[in-house]
């Protein structure tokens, strides 16, 4: 095993910025990630602005449960932890340490993900729908953005784990590990903003 | 260059690899803000737009501290990264102050 990756070189302190393609890769995602705080906050000001409208349907101090957005939000800011612990296991060139740590991540972040699908389901049910009122239809949108990006980040870090199993951690891998425990850094930064945004300030009346 | 080789070979970690010492610090300050706007929502009895306040303060600090520790903002060679996402700050800042305060007047 330490034969092998002699041959091959060893692996550099931060990997991911070890070629011009990683550290090109972190600076595009970057830019990436600017553009993604404008869409979130152009959603954000659409719900800000479309909040108090609900028409027959329920006011968001009714609806919320804030409980299960306590529950949701203790996932989500536990798998942001374990995310940077999986980075920093990278960093030590530990795989299985970086691996385990990753799919520590996904299974919080699927936790999370099943959270809010329930969350949602119960809303339904209590006459919050997609249509309802221009709250609630920008409350979805918002929300289920942010829930998309969760599903979309659970899937690409579950690919990566794969990637990594198979290939091992070199200076092509470790750009793209970097880059989605960013991602996932990012989700967890928007989502405080919609639990205090929309739960909490909803909460206050 | 091969004494120079093993050099590096042997010490790996002299690099300064951060330990997960700040970074548990940072998630305990997260849990901590966190906690604390909850807790003032639901003790409620304060004036609303004081707990507004409070709470972006707490969501702000909180932001801060992950981007950071968690996404590295604190370390070397972040200026892009900073000019990046503070252009899209700018620009939701404008968005959000438009809908909250023109939308409806």
């Amino acid at each position: 095993m330490s034969a092998h990756s002699h041959v091959e070189g060893q692996l550099p302190h931060e990997p991911e910025k070890a070629t011009l393609e990683g550290r090109n890769k972190v600076l595009g995602f970057w830019l990436f990630l600017g553009g993604e705080t404008v869409l979130f906050g152009t959603l954000f000001s659409a719900f800000l602005a479309l909040r108090h409208q609900v028409l027959d349907g329920p006011h968001a101090d009714e609806l919320f449960k804030l409980p299960i957005v306590a529950l949701a939000t203790a996932l989500l800011l536990t798998s942001s932890l374990t995310s940077v612990f999986a980075i920093h296991a990278m960093h030590v060139n530990k795989v299985k340490a970086l691996i385990s740590w990753l799919i520590v991540t996904v299974i919080l972040g699927a936790g999370f993900l099943g959270l809010e699908i329930y969350e949602f389901y119960h809303y339904v049910h209590e006459g919050h729908g997609f249509t309802t009122s221009a709250f609630s239809s920008s409350f979805y949108t918002l929300v289920g953005f942010h829930g998309a990006h969760v599903a979309f980040g659970i899937t690409w870090i579950t690919l990566l784990i794969l990637q990594l199993a198979r290939k091992g951690l070199t200076v092509v891998t470790a750009p793209k590990v970097y880059v989605a425990g960013m991602y996932w850094h990012f989700i967890d930064v928007v989502w405080v903003f919609i639990f205090t945004v929309v739960y909490l300030m909803g909460k206050v009346v | 260059m091969a004494s120079n080789h093993s050099a590096t070979e042997k010490s790996p970690k002299r690099h300064k690899v951060e330990g997960p010492k700040k970074h548990i610090i940072a998630f305990i300050f997260s849990v901590l803000l966190t906690f604390i706007a909850f807790a003032t929502v639901i003790s409620g009895e304060i004036n609303k737009d004081f707990i507004y306040i409070i709470l972006m303060g707490l969501a702000v600090l909180q932001v801060f501290v992950q981007m950071a520790f968690w996404m590295h903002m604190k370390d070397r060679g972040h200026t892009f990264a900073i000019m990046g996402i503070l252009t899209g700050v700018f620009i939701v800042f404008t968005c959000v102050i438009m809908a909250e305060y023109w939308a409806w007047w």
